[in-house]
């Protein structure tokens, strides 16, 4: 074996002795020709709906669940297929994206996926990869055809406005806010009443170092990169900046205030401020490992210490958002619909911020608010409170 | 259950006045046989929920929910509601100001002469008063923000009604708080971190396998508990059922602390501990003062859980400004309790495992922040906040509160506000620099006294120049306080607008009257058990809309109509869509945990049942971990010294609880050698605040000669020369009222009680005229508690009676308005 392929690399790296310099080059040019010819074809094959359902793991689980939806069937009559959305326009791009596939490919070979229940359970995965493309590329494949510049923002309804025209104004990647509108979302996206999902579909994907998001709801800190010792937990629309990337977790820095009054385990936006950004588990808040300390001082209205602190901890890289207007958005019509039940709900500002968690927490009794929202519509009202309202009230 | 839930009601019964006035509710269920014609349908109530039997197109008897074992007797009020002769029949309008319309002449109002006008042509003068309001002044002129205890059901909520179509139209007033709590709901967010009277409370079950002591300070538990927020159930009665029993085998002491003698001090046979009106502060004051000599108190607790004791000790010492230290001696002079009684209650408090129940009538009164602070000190230097069976709550005479709650969804309600906020047709915001929102209680001082500026939780209000006012389902000319100054208020309004079902006061001092039905004449949907949130309750229209009367969704449609916005303020949708939907939401939001049937099976079956919830202490998870369940003080922690408050530098609220003379007390107090009678007004035992005193049979069944009744102490009548059934003339300088005496033993000396919510009957419209019911606001002052909440202080009131030997004059307040033709 060895001794053919040493003859064949003999062959091909000697020059030519019988084949004249022109018949090499102009062959080769055709030869390349109809080579390139072929590879496109091919490729253009690859490139249609009817390849992509071929295998059953695409035709019965996400092509089905398509047809549920506006991009399969709408009043205009315009649909979108598979490669509209999943296949770049751009060559280079388009080829970058089959060497990707290529491991779906194998994954029908090998079987990986070749039961609902395993598709279903890989599903979180491959969804992954979809958005974070769709992040890095700023949604182009949507925006192909819709266009920020095209929309009527006046023919929609309010918080659709209000989400677009911020949404717009920024060139938001669409994936942001749009995830599962053309196959289901994984399982752990769509548990509890809805609200959950709403939140995460509010997150973004793929986090770049040095870059600061806010969490759309309550999150797990950990130690370390493994995530396997628990090292707290970071409130809903908390702050964090990514020091560090690493596989599935990211290491970010929470800059807070703490109360030296006990074990400081609670972690506050600012000084005197009791928003809430999370707390730490008595072992962490008690070392000097994952912090760095900073000024101390006393808030006057209470008479308590309090010290700046740096904290630097691990988490899963997911749920986090750029930017906290949309979690304000949702968190505002949350408390205008449920906190208006029972009675007309107080303006934002017309309480100061540390009288709020007092005052939301006698009205909880009648809202169905999960954990998560009461945490964000709670730090939202905080944060639109008498203290950071310029107009008197 | 049958025998002990028989038992119970006799008891109940035995131990009220009442029990002179006819047959209870059961007996009135045995006495109807099951067979009768017609069709029994389900509905809801504040009273509980009921079947009902419809033939011939009438409501022909009530028969208590099956679910509900302990319901109250006041379902025998709910036909008489319906077809009471104070209905509103058709949309009227004042006579005066139908032809003078904002240049009448306001002294008139009040006068009851009214004229029929067609559905049309009285939203059209609505509408066209919005509008003027909205051109000609701006929207610091209207006022439309005052609620009250709605008829019940989510989706015809009348509050939700109006503010959604009002705000639709433009911006207006608003207000802050109410009048039940307006005190208790301000202060203790400072101190305990919530309101506190609105918050689940300890499980009645944990309480009566944990509490060796329970002190129920000013706290009636049977009257109350009658009534809930949302449709009641009563499971609490279950509790005190057994705690009746426990009391009985003296495994549990109960101490009622308060003037007279409750009704749950008569049902429960408890003990009773007298204290002197409005003097809680002084009594509590000097049982901290024995803790901290006799060192009793909880210091690690303290030093753990609290702020600010240190700051508060020398003011018991006698170490501030006033130099006087809070000895038994010094309170017992005061509050009219033994000095060394006052040691024994300190001592007994930390004795043993003692939960505090602190009822809600001891803040509606000048001050009234002090006895909520000083209880929450009291119980922390007692140091049982969050075990199970001790610490304090504020709320367990309030629908349903101690019953564990399921944790299910309820139902939500009909949007209050505005879909699309942008769109309303008047979009000036500029309120004029007078302040848009209010504290609830100071709404008269806005129109008396536009442009002054108030002290409220923090901040400077400027009241605002109301000339408008609308009111739904609200009968302010119950709840607010001084008739007669209200009175001359009501000489400066432009325009005042009433919807409601009945012909209240509050209609009769009104320009525009339009009629709403019942809510048993219309369909929606109710959440069964307020705080326990037991089930989801169908409330069938039981009847058609009497006479021309509509729901408040058909009125304020029609208003919205009248600004081109009827679809967006319907959404589309009919009354039946908008009760399915939010049923479908309630299901969907409970999905996880609980199983609901389609609308069509609930709707036919008239019940969703969630079971019941687990038991819970309240405060525990602060106690156990006070860093990471923070209380929502600004501290976190319980505030003994409150440096936000110190720093607002109040008079009548400063940096701790502290004692306060009232500006009128009974008992040696300010102005009682000239009116030495301590009136309390009190939530009523049978009725919902001014609710179903139009009910007539039922209202026979307490009145005497036909007034409500006053309650007197026996030495105090019989030195007046009264004897029970009299009528009696009860007085101060701010105005005079006709009663009927009921003399009874659990009153003492200088202590009267006329229930709120009876309905004023002025002779005439001018002021200081005789009221010929006995509504005890015509005789109540307008004074805020203090410039921290600005709430009521109806329990800061000394009258003078005598027995009544004028002509007497017939009843006002019943037969609806005088028709002009």
């Amino acid at each position: 074996m060895m001794q053919t392929i040493k003859r064949f690399w003999k062959i091909i790296s000697k020059p030519s002795n019988h084949l004249s310099f022109g018949f090499l080059t102009i062959g080769g040019f055709i030869a390349g020709i109809i080579f390139w010819g072929g590879f496109n074809t091919a490729l253009e094959v690859t490139n249609t709906e009817e390849f992509c359902i071929s295998c059953h793991e695409m035709s019965d689980n996400v092509y089905v669940e398509l047809q549920d939806t506006v991009h399969w069937q709408n009043r205009s009559g315009v649909r979108a297929t598979c490669p509209d959305c999943h296949v770049p326009h751009k060559w280079t791009d388009k080829i970058a994206r089959k060497m990707q596939a290529s491991k779906e490919v194998w994954g029908t070979i090998f079987g990986t996926i070749n039961t609902r229940e395993k598709f279903l359970e890989k599903r979180g995965e491959l969804a992954q990869h979809e958005w974070d493309r769709f992040t890095a590329n700023n949604s182009l494949e949507c925006k192909n055809c819709h266009n920020y510049n095209s929309m009527d923002f006046d023919i929609m309804s309010e918080r659709a406005q209000v989400q677009m025209k911020m949404a717009a104004e920024r060139d938001q990647s669409c994936i942001d806010c749009h995830k599962g509108i053309a196959h289901h979302l994984p399982e752990h996206m769509n548990s509890g009443d809805g609200t959950l999902a709403k939140l995460e579909e509010m997150a973004t994907s793929g986090y770049k170092t040095g870059n600061s998001y806010y969490s759309v709801r309550q999150l797990p800190l950990f130690t370390d990169k493994t995530l396997g010792t628990e090292a707290g937990q970071l409130n809903a629309a908390t702050k964090v900046t990514i020091l560090a990337v690493e596989g599935d977790a990211i290491q970010v820095e929470i800059d807070a205030w703490r109360k030296t009054k006990g074990f400081g385990r609670v972690m506050f936006e600012d000084f005197a401020m009791n928003i809430n950004d999370g707390f730490l588990t008595k072992e962490v808040a008690q070392s000097d490992q994952y912090m760095q300390k900073g000024e101390s001082k006393v808030d006057d209205l209470t008479g308590l210490p309090w010290q700046k602190v740096e904290v630097k901890l691990w988490m899963r890289n997911s749920s986090l958002t750029e930017s906290r207007d949309t979690l304000w958005t949702f968190a505002k019509s949350t408390y205008d619909v449920s906190c208006s039940v029972c009675h007309t709900q107080p303006a934002e500002n017309h309480f100061d911020t540390n009288t709020w968690p007092g005052m939301f927490n006698g009205m909880l009794s009648f809202v169905n608010l999960d954990g998560d929202t009461q945490a964000l519509v709670l730090k939202y009202l905080q944060k639109h409170s008498s203290d950071f309202s310029e107009e008197s009230h | 259950m049958s025998i002990s839930r028989r038992s119970f009601l006799k008891g109940l019964l035995a131990s009220s006045g009442a029990a002179l006035v006819g047959p209870g509710l059961l007996q009135v269920a045995h006495a109807a046989t099951a067979e009768e014609a017609g069709k029994w349908k389900v509905s809801g109530s504040h009273w509980g929920a009921f079947r009902a039997r419809v033939y011939a197109g009438k409501v022909q008897e009530i028969k208590p929910f099956n679910v509900d074992k302990y319901p109250t007797d006041m379902l025998n009020g709910i036909k008489g509601i319906i077809y009471s002769p104070s209905r509103i029949r058709y949309p009227m309008v004042r006579y005066e100001w139908y032809l003078n319309r904002d240049k009448s002449d306001t002294t008139k109002r009040g006068d009851n002469r009214f004229i029929r006008v067609t559905w049309d042509e009285a939203i059209t003068l609505f509408h066209d008063e919005l509008e003027r309001m909205q051109t000609q002044y701006g929207p610091w002129a209207l006022h439309a923000g005052s609620t009250g205890w709605r008829q019940t059901g989510q989706f015809h909520a009348c509050g939700n009604h109006m503010a959604r179509a009002i705000a639709m139209h433009g911006y207006s007033v608003n207000k802050v708080g109410d009048y039940s709590t307006g005190a208790g709901q301000t202060i203790m967010p400072y101190v305990l971190g919530t309101t506190e009277v609105y918050a689940q409370g300890s499980s009645w079950p944990v309480i009566l396998k944990e509490s060796k002591t329970i002190i129920l300070w000013a706290d009636d538990l049977v009257k109350n508990l009658q009534v809930g927020w949302n449709c009641e159930t009563h499971e609490s009665f279950e509790y005190l059922e057994q705690l009746k029993d426990k009391i009985a085998k003296k495994e549990i002491r109960v101490i009622s602390i308060d003037p007279v003698v409750t009704k749950t001090q008569d049902y429960l046979d408890c003990e009773h501990q007298y204290i002197n009106p409005q003097t809680d502060v002084p009594f509590m004051l000097a049982m901290a003062h024995t803790l901290y000599k006799e060192e009793l108190y909880d210091k690690k607790f303290i030093d753990t859980y609290a702020l600010g004791f240190e700051e508060f000790v020398p003011y018991l010492l006698g170490e501030t400004k006033d130099k006087v230290e809070k000895t038994p001696e010094w309170a017992s002079a005061i509050c009219g309790i033994k000095a060394d009684d006052i040691r024994e209650f300190a001592r007994l408090l930390v004795k043993q495992r003692t939960q505090i129940m602190v009822g809600w009538s001891i803040q509606r009164q000048q001050h009234g922040e002090q006895p909520y602070w000083m209880a929450a000190v009291l119980a922390t230097m007692m140091g049982q906040i969050g075990l199970p069976g001790g610490g304090i709550s504020y709320s367990h005479h309030y629908s349903s509160v101690g019953v564990s709650s399921t944790g299910a969804a309820g139902p939500g309600g009909f949007p209050r506000n505005p879909d699309k906020p942008d769109n309303r047709i008047h979009k000036n915001q500029d309120f004029n620099g007078y302040s848009s929102t209010i504290p609830v209680a100071r709404w008269v001082d806005c129109i008396l006294e536009p442009g002054k500026k108030i002290q409220a939780n923090g901040a400077t209000i400027t009241l605002p120049d109301v000339k408008m006012m609308v009111f739904s389902g609200c009968n302010p000319w119950h709840h607010h306080q001084d008739r007669n100054n209200m009175k001359k208020a009501f000489h400066k309004l432009e325009t005042v607008v009433s919807i409601d079902f009945t012909w209240t006061a509050t209609c009769r001092f009104s320009d525009i009257v339009l009629p709403a039905c019942t809510q048993w004449e219309r369909n929606d949907l109710d959440l069964y058990g307020s705080y326990s949130a037991r089930g989801v309750i169908a409330m069938h229209k039981l009847v058609d809309p009497l006479f021309q009367s509509k729901t408040d969704f058909e009125i304020f449609a029609l208003l919205a109509g009248k600004f081109g916005q009827q679809q967006d303020y319907t959404r589309g949708k009919t009354e039946m869509q908008w009760v399915e939907e939010l049923y479908n939401d309630c299901a969907t939001a409970n999905k996880a945990g609980f199983e609901m049937p389609d609308f069509n099976t609930f709707w036919k079956e008239g019940f969703v049942d969630f079971g019941k919830g687990e038991d819970w202490v309240r405060q525990a998870d602060f106690r156990e971990d006070p860093e990471i369940n923070a209380l929502g003080t600004p501290s976190g922690f319980i505030e003994i010294f409150s440096r936000k408050i110190d720093r607002y530098g109040y008079k009548e609220c400063q940096g701790h609880p502290m004692w306060f003379e009232k500006s009128e007390r009974s008992h040696g107090g300010p102005g009682s050698d000239k009116h030495p009678i301590w009136l309390q007004s009190c939530h009523p035992n049978k009725r919902l605040h001014s609710q179903m005193c139009d009910s007539q049979q039922f209202r026979e069944t307490y009145t005497v000669k036909g007034r409500e009744p006053i309650y007197l102490n026996a030495q105090d009548a019989q030195h007046r020369g009264i004897k029970s059934g009299d009528l009696v003339r009860v007085f101060n300088l701010r105005g005079q009222l006709l009663a009927g005496a009921v003399i009874s033993k659990n009153y003492p000396t200088g202590v009267a009680r006329i229930e709120e919510g009876a309905w004023y009957a002025p002779i005439d419209e001018s002021i200081g005229s005789l009221d010929t019911y006995g509504d005890p606001n015509t005789l109540t002052q307008d004074i805020p508690t203090s410039e921290l909440a600005q709430a009521t202080s109806a329990n800061t009131c000394q009258v003078e009676y005598e027995k009544f030997t004028g002509k007497v004059p017939a009843v006002t307040a019943f037969n609806g308005p005088n028709e002009v033709a």
